[in-house]
């Protein structure tokens, strides 16, 4: 299951932690609907997300595309190795961007 | 190319042909009345001759429609896959993988020995041998969890290092994942103890193996797959065996551990 925590400010972060399945589409939309409101970015924080498959991937470009087209890029932090290996393999930096991952 | 019509779905068909006999049979699929029973069984005595993989192109007459023919050798037997995209394209803009992408994945993963796909009664015995260590139903993403958490400690009890176990319990997510979303919605998993290896057994009693779900553009609420599930498994197990018809899915995904 997914945690969510929001830490509301200039540049609101979203952090994630637990496991991002084929379950978490709801729950990561919502704090990030949250976290956006009057927000230029969100950041999100991956430290403590201990797994990830290709539906969580795919939940997580999608989100990324579509706030992208809204106005309200989301910007990607601290990768996990669980979440670096498989984003990694699923070239989902080609799919989202370089400007998601800054760092 | 035509323009894809509903009824004709893009699919992946699977034919066996066994040396000496006169025909081939489905495995996955159905034989179709029009199919060049004459050809398939040319070719296919051919590509078990030379002891080489043959692909083809095939061009779309009314009374077979097939994008690419597939001929893999296997000591006595060759099996045929049919890939057939009916027209169907990526939609502008979608992240997903082509279904040709995928299908050629599959294909490929026959030609190189990693994918078998099992007959009914390779089914029945590959399902049976070994010892059952676990057994769950699954039916939502709650029991996929406790599932994957279940196979992470009996492999950590087998010795088996921790990048190896992630790679393990990702697959299984991947299975169960495809399982959940395409394949009725529940089903078992099994993990089984062979002499060199453990093998998962994700089953259902679904409608088979499909690719309906890919002609639909995706959901407003995020596209939860990507097509890259299978890649995933294929390219971290050591040996995946896949039935499917009418009557549901089985895969079974086998990790060594010698």
């Amino acid at each position: 299951m997914l945690r969510t925590s929001i830490d509301q400010g200039p540049a609101p972060t979203v952090y994630l932690a637990g496991e991002m399945d084929l379950d978490c589409a709801d729950t990561l939309r919502e704090a990030v609907t949250t976290a956006a409101a009057g927000a230029q970015t969100v950041v999100l924080d991956f430290a403590g997300v201990e797994f990830i498959d290709s539906s969580g991937t795919g939940i997580f470009v999608r989100l990324c595309l579509d706030m992208g087209s809204q106005g309200t890029p989301l910007i990607a932090r601290n990768l996990s190795p669980a979440v670096g290996g498989v984003f990694d393999m699923l070239r989902v930096r080609e799919l989202v961007g370089d400007a998601v991952f800054p760092d | 190319m035509a323009e894809p019509t509903a009824d004709l779905p893009a699919s992946l068909q699977v034919f066996r042909y066994t040396l000496g006999d006169t025909r081939v049979h489905a495995v996955i699929g159905e034989l179709d009345a029009g199919l060049p029973q004459d050809d398939l069984v040319a070719h296919a005595v051919e590509a078990l001759t030379r002891a080489t993989f043959m692909c083809y192109a095939v061009s779309q007459p009314d009374d077979f429609v097939a994008d690419e023919l597939c001929f893999v050798p296997q000591g006595k037997r060759c099996d045929i896959l049919s890939i057939r995209t009916n027209g169907w394209q990526r939609h502008h803009g979608d992240h997903r993988r082509s279904l040709v992408e995928i299908l050629n994945d599959l294909a490929a993963a026959v030609a190189c020995g990693k994918l078998r796909i099992l007959d009914d009664k390779e089914l029945i015995r590959e399902t049976r041998t070994g010892k059952r260590l676990l057994q769950f139903a699954i039916d939502d993403s709650a029991s996929l969890a406790a599932a994957r958490e279940a196979v992470d400690v009996v492999l950590e009890e087998s010795g088996i290092d921790v990048a190896t176990r992630k790679r393990t319990t990702l697959c299984i997510s991947e299975a169960v994942t495809n399982m959940l979303l395409h394949g009725g919605g529940s089903g078992g998993m099994t993990l089984r103890r062979l002499d060199d290896r453990l093998r998962v057994v994700v089953a259902d009693d679904g409608p088979g193996l499909s690719f309906l779900n890919w002609i639909k553009p995706p959901t407003a609420n995020g596209q939860a797959s990507m097509g890259y599930g299978f890649k995933i498994i294929l390219d971290y197990l050591d040996a995946v065996g896949l039935h499917t018809g009418p009557a549901g899915t089985t895969l079974l995904l086998d990790r060594k551990t010698d």
